[in-house]
């Protein structure tokens, strides 16, 4: 760990040391202190509660590298993983890299970029953006993330702009990802009264390992609302690391819809803080997670203000040997008072091999709030399955239909059919009863 | 097209059914009646291959081959339906799905094509309006949030959708309303067939005003006490099962 550590930071210190000094990098001061804020978290480690039940030894062990190199793919390739409904507009990143002709963006009042091109324009609202939700980083990965940016997406919707039609944000690994540590930073926000739809798809050609560490900043302006759809549907031997962070002003709406089916781990973080009245968040999951999987949610919803409402409904599927850890925490501050929060979790064990680890933890210290949560973990009801074998449905495919029926609740909550068709053929081709 | 001779079976180590026999012959509706505890639904449950029950003796016999050797789905495959007592919940699950699911698995098994999409929607939605299944609830998940009128008017309609040669209605008038119980008897009665047995296990006559059987059987005890005509029915309204089991232990 020690020796590895080592390697880390030298390879963050040359990183920052090759950057030009043109200016065409102005976050020089912002790697300089995530830097610093790595030397000084190091890795996670299970002695910290948010990672007691998330092993990092075998990322640590695979040794990723942030290479700077030009992915080689196939441009079809690249296009047939375009969904097939119209967008607004379409952010591509191949291997972390920024695939300009591949994106496009025709509406009226949303521009749609990367990081290092407003980094080369000096764009100040970007650079004020940077890290003003998400700060330096509260663990080691985040600050390297941070210290080690390559790229990312920046979308921008302008005030009382309405986008009908969803804004595509696909991220695709290929070959030449292999062994390479992605490093992205997004920053999405909407401007007063805007409304978005955002579709974020983690996806892979091949059965490639690779380490994708990502920091994700959205903030909402008063009144603004975004839908956020995101499947994790990386290569079964990828490292997946996701920080979102939300901030929302007052009377503002967020709707995230999640669903985590690739990687060999995968942790996904959900931060939101209400910072004005009136605002809303509303987080939906699902998770799946096989033989040799680990699939990971955090949420941490901040109540600090009164009047806001939050909740969340996850669910997970494991079979095989997979492990899940879920944690949500909803914490409601003493003056947050008229909040609502509710919290739930569902988990269907389909194997006696199979772990989740849940806790769901409302704290509260206002006295006028309506919040609840629950949790349950259960297996598929022997009842339900002979009902269908009784219908001249053979058992495999009636646990299918079951655990699809489970996960429907969130699938359903997929705008894009197409997402929703396409997580429903993973849950049937991957879920093993 | 159903034999049992001498059936005995255990649930939990103790001795249900005692000998049972039966001989159900195409297009015949036999009802099975009977108090509490007598094995009626047990009797439906083996027949379903339901886990749970071990067969000690005896033997049934389906359409001339070993109705035991069969899993569950293959008896479905082979044209054993069971209505039952209380049909099961499936969140999450589309009934129009369900439906079609179990069309198709019974269609693979004899090498038959899918149904394709517009033939199912035109034949359930037929089926529906025959069976008076409110056709709003096709769209909703399996019997999740349904009343019991509802449920078993649901077990009719994948009675009809599926057409089977046996179908077996266990207690289907548990829990019902006399308007209900009409509606479902009416569905029932119009899936009757030459080709197509019934076994209608209920434990008070009222079902059968409705759904007039061919033979009535009394199980008591684990075994078949008395067998007769639908007259054997309304004797039993009119004075209850004491004289029977009297009779029988005697």
């Amino acid at each position: 760990m020690n020796q590895q550590f080592k390697d880390y930071s030298q390879v963050v210190s040359q990183y920052i040391g090759n950057l030009p000094n043109d200016g065409g990098d102005w976050l020089v001061a912002q790697r300089s202190s995530a830097a610093e804020r790595f030397t000084e978290l190091g890795f996670p480690h299970a002695k910290l509660e948010a990672w007691k039940y998330t092993g990092i030894e075998g990322l640590l062990k695979q040794g990723f590298e942030t290479l700077d190199k030009s992915p080689e793919f196939a441009e079809h390739a690249v296009l047939n993983q375009f969904l097939p409904e119209p967008v607004a507009g379409r952010l591509v990143f191949v291997d972390g890299v920024y695939q300009a002709d591949l994106s496009t963006c025709d509406a009226v009042g949303i521009t749609v970029g990367n990081l290092r091109s407003a980094m080369a324009a000096s764009d100040r609202t970007v650079l004020e953006a940077i890290g003003s939700l998400s700060g330096v980083g509260d663990h080691g990965f985040a600050a390297l993330n941070l210290a080690t940016v390559h790229d990312g997406a920046v979308i921008r919707v302008a005030a009382k702009t309405s986008l009908e039609q969803p804004v595509e944000l696909l991220h695709m690994a290929t070959k030449s990802a292999e062994g390479q540590a992605l490093r992205s930073r997004h920053l999405v926000m909407l401007e007063t009264g805007a409304s978005a739809n955002l579709i974020e798809r983690y996806v892979a050609l091949d059965g490639v390992a690779y380490f994708n560490n990502l920091v994700c900043e959205i903030s909402l302006a008063q009144g603004a609302r975004l839908t956020h759809q995101r499947v994790q549907h990386e290569s079964p031997k990828a490292y997946h690391l996701s920080d979102i962070h939300l901030g929302l002003q007052a009377d503002a709406r967020y709707h995230g819809i999640n669903a985590a089916v690739g990687a060999a781990w995968s942790r996904t973080v959900i931060h939101n803080r209400f910072l004005d009245r009136g605002a809303s968040c509303e987080l939906d999951g699902i998770y799946l997670a096989g033989d040799g999987q680990l699939t990971d949610f955090h949420l941490d919803v901040d109540h600090a203000v009164p009047h806001c409402d939050s909740r969340e409904s996850f669910k997970g599927i494991l079979h095989g040997a997979g492990k899940a850890v879920f944690d949500g925490l909803i914490q409601v501050r003493e003056q947050a008072q008229k909040s609502q929060a509710h919290l739930h979790n569902a988990n269907l064990m389909l194997s006696r091999q199979a772990e989740i680890d849940t806790k769901p933890q409302l704290v509260i210290l206002a006295d006028d709030v309506q919040c609840s949560h629950g949790t349950t973990v259960g297996q598929l009801d022997p009842q339900a399955v002979f009902y269908l074998r009784s219908r001249g449905i053979d058992e495999q495919l009636a646990r299918h239909l079951l655990c699809l029926g489970f996960a429907s609740e969130v699938i359903d909550r997929f705008e894009s059919e197409t997402l929703r068709l396409q997580l429903t053929e993973v849950i049937r081709q991957q879920v093993r009863g | 097209m159903l034999t049992i001779k001498n059936l005995t079976a255990n649930v939990d180590s103790k001795e249900i059914l005692r000998g049972v026999d039966l001989d159900v012959k195409a297009g015949e509706v036999h009802a099975i009646m009977g108090p509490n505890g007598s094995g009626k639904s047990t009797l439906a449950h083996i027949l379903s291959g339901r886990d749970g029950y071990e067969v000690t003796g005896g033997e049934i016999l389906y359409k001339g081959q070993d109705l035991l050797r069969l899993e569950t789905e293959e008896r479905a495959q082979q044209g054993i339906f069971l209505a039952m007592q209380y049909p099961v919940e499936l969140p999450g699950v589309n009934n129009m799905t369900f439906l079609r699911e179990s069309m198709n698995a019974i269609r693979r098994s004899r090498h038959e094509a899918e149904i394709d999409a517009v033939s199912f929607m035109k034949l359930v939605r037929e089926k529906a309006a025959s069976v008076k299944f409110d056709q709003k609830l096709l769209k909703r998940s399996v019997n999740a949030g349904f009343s019991g009128g509802e449920k078993k008017r649901n077990e009719i309609l994948q009675m009809a959708m599926l057409e089977p040669y046996l179908a077996i209605l266990d207690e289907t008038d548990s829990g019902l309303d006399i308007d209900a119980l009409r509606t479902v008897a009416d569905g029932v009665n119009l899936l009757r067939s030459p080709e197509r047995s019934m076994i209608v296990v209920t434990h008070y006559q009222r079902l059968l005003e409705y759904i007039e059987p061919d033979h009535v059987h009394v199980l008591a005890g684990g075994r078949i006490i008395r067998s007769g005509g639908k007259e054997l029915a309304l004797e039993l309204e009119a004075k209850g099962y004491g004289w029977l089991l009297e009779e029988a232990a005697a």
